[in-house]
């Protein structure tokens, strides 16, 4: 009975960690660099979440809105100043890691500049937890789980069945051929931008109803960055399985060792699982390119 | 109206001129082939009327419509379709989705038809699948649609790229040797399937191609590329007998 509580509560946790680990990998997919941004990112979302909407007294879903909105128009944002150069000139990847990087500390600055050190909580969106033959199940946790597997099954579906999941793959495999087909590659960049975005905003809400808003809640993107590293670096399949693996992982383990310990497990583990399969559960073509 | 016009096109990498002063006019239903020994700047030609790089000067118009500055996906909406020298498939999708990206661009259906499942998406991509699968079957690859390019036989790959190509609805397509690494066998093949598409197309096509068995039979005129400059262009039965070209190109060809 414990075991299922676990996985209940794991599998929410993974599902918001899905949402952070398919906003990365997407990126990672069509540019082939990590975008460190997506951190704060979310927290810049979520707060906006919290100011314009959740804080006026507005539900649940303006909320989501807003976060997701502002997450798609910053992620927008981010593409146009601080990487489409470095793309039209074809430079070293090492750039997108640097200006990803500065972007980063920039979003989280304004966010400081806002709200100091201050945490804020979400008003409570919902009720008491539902009470399943002997386990608790939280009324957030399956809004979270529904909406998130709402989300990705979307992302899913647009990506292998519509012309813009197909101008998403083939703008991953090889830019140049891509647009000598046809293809805006600079629009199809910018739409994997906005939606990598708007799965930000909407995992910076999730986190901030699970725990608390504060300046630096974007640091828990490095959980996405292992589950997507986990599930095969690029593969969104292999990131949604990793983040589920790490959401349960993570809840089982704080419910036996308790939260001090669990994080040093958990990362233990994670390095352990890199040192024995490094190309991640679902394996990929990334290394055949690099 | 010529379907293609090169005008005095000039191209150089620092210190090395790899096109120099080159022109060019087909015509619907025109076959140019374009010969050349190694490094005489071929691939270079293609690279820059589809707007990988632009000219260093010189003009490329396209049914009347001045394309030279265009950016490459610009240019194959105008009508340019082209194959790679070093076939590009794109690995991780299907036979039929590789000829699909091709047709993407042009059909009538845009992002929130991919997000919401909008009566025009169902429409557009039957239209699309039935589409691309007519370009599979011209080039005898209908079987394969739903196999993966990586498994596929090298003259395979090849005209899986022609399909792709034929999905841009080209009014001048470039095939950059599409022989090389086909046994003769498959060059014949090969050579059957290029005329037919002139044929039911009508469009003009450029060719480069090392082997000159084939331009020689199929090209209606031939342009000798060497040392970035033409040397010769003419039918094939002048050009092979031009002693300048014999002297560059197919003399040692001859032995």
């Amino acid at each position: 009975m414990q075991i299922l509580q676990y996985l209940i509560n794991g599998i929410a946790l993974g599902s918001v960690y899905a949402l952070i680990a398919t906003g990365f990998s997407l990126i990672f997919n069509v540019l082939k660099f990590s975008n460190f941004s997506h951190g704060a990112l979310m927290t810049l979302s979520a707060f906006s979440g919290y100011f314009i909407a959740a804080g006026n007294g507005w539900g649940l879903v303006p909320t989501i809105l807003v976060s997701v909105l502002t997450g798609a128009a910053v992620s927008l944002f981010g593409e146009f100043v601080a990487f489409r150069r470095i793309l039209t000139h074809n430079t070293s990847p090492v750039y997108f890691f640097v200006s990803s990087i500065t972007l980063g500390t920039l979003y989280e600055g304004i966010v400081v500049l806002k709200v100091g050190a201050n945490f804020y909580n979400y008003p409570r969106f919902f009720g008491k937890p539902y009470r399943i033959a002997g386990l608790f199940v939280a009324r957030s946790d399956i809004i979270i789980f529904c909406i998130s597997a709402a989300a990705l099954l979307l992302l899913a579906y647009m990506i292998r069945k519509t012309k813009t999941g197909r101008a998403l793959r083939s703008v991953s495999f090889d830019r140049d051929t891509a647009s000598l087909m046809g293809i805006n590659v600079t629009r199809t960049i910018q739409f994997a931008f906005i939606v990598s975005g708007a799965l930000a905003g909407l995992a910076g809400v999730f986190l901030g109803i699970n725990y608390t808003l504060y300046p630096t809640m974007g640091s828990i993107v490095v959980k996405g960055f292992i589950a997507s590293v986990i599930g095969g670096l690029g593969s969104l399949p292999g990131a949604i399985i990793g983040a589920m693996l790490l959401g349960i992982l993570e809840t089982t383990l704080i419910s036996i060792i308790g939260s001090g310990y669990a994080p040093v497990f958990t990362f233990v583990i994670m390095l352990v699982f890199l040192l024995v399969r490094p190309r991640g559960i679902a394996g990929s073509n990334i290394q055949e390119k690099a | 109206m010529a379907v293609l016009k090169i005008d005095n096109l000039y191209k150089s990498f620092g210190g090395v001129k790899a096109i120099r002063d080159f022109s060019l006019t087909a015509d619907r239903g025109e076959i140019h082939g374009i010969i050349g020994p190694n490094g005489a700047g071929k691939t270079t030609i293609f690279n820059v009327i589809s707007g990988i790089y632009p000219p260093d000067s010189g003009k490329i118009s396209m049914n009347g419509k001045d394309i030279t500055h265009l950016e490459q996906h610009q240019i194959a909406l105008a009508g340019m379709g082209r194959t790679f020298q070093n076939i590009r498939l794109f690995k991780g999708l299907s036979v039929l989705d590789n000829v699909m990206c091709a047709f993407d661009p042009r059909s009538k259906y845009g992002v929130a038809g991919s997000l919401a499942p909008l009566p025009g998406r169902f429409r557009e991509e039957k239209r699309g699948r039935e589409f691309c699968m007519h370009f599979l079957q011209m080039v005898g690859l209908e079987k394969q649609a739903h196999e993966h390019p990586e498994g596929m036989s090298y003259g395979h790959r090849r005209r899986l790229e022609i399909a792709r190509a034929l999905a841009c609805e080209p009014t001048v397509l470039l095939l950059d040797e599409p022989a090389a690494g086909l046994n003769p066998m498959e060059v014949g093949g090969l050579t059957q399937l290029i005329l037919k598409l002139s044929n039911e197309f009508n469009f003009a096509i450029l060719l480069i191609e090392h082997r000159l068995e084939l331009v020689m039979n199929i090209s209606q005129i031939i342009h000798v590329q060497n040392f970035g400059k033409t040397i010769a262009v003419g039918k094939p039965s002048e050009v092979r007998n031009d002693p300048q070209v014999i002297e560059a190109y197919l003399g040692k060809e001859d032995g």
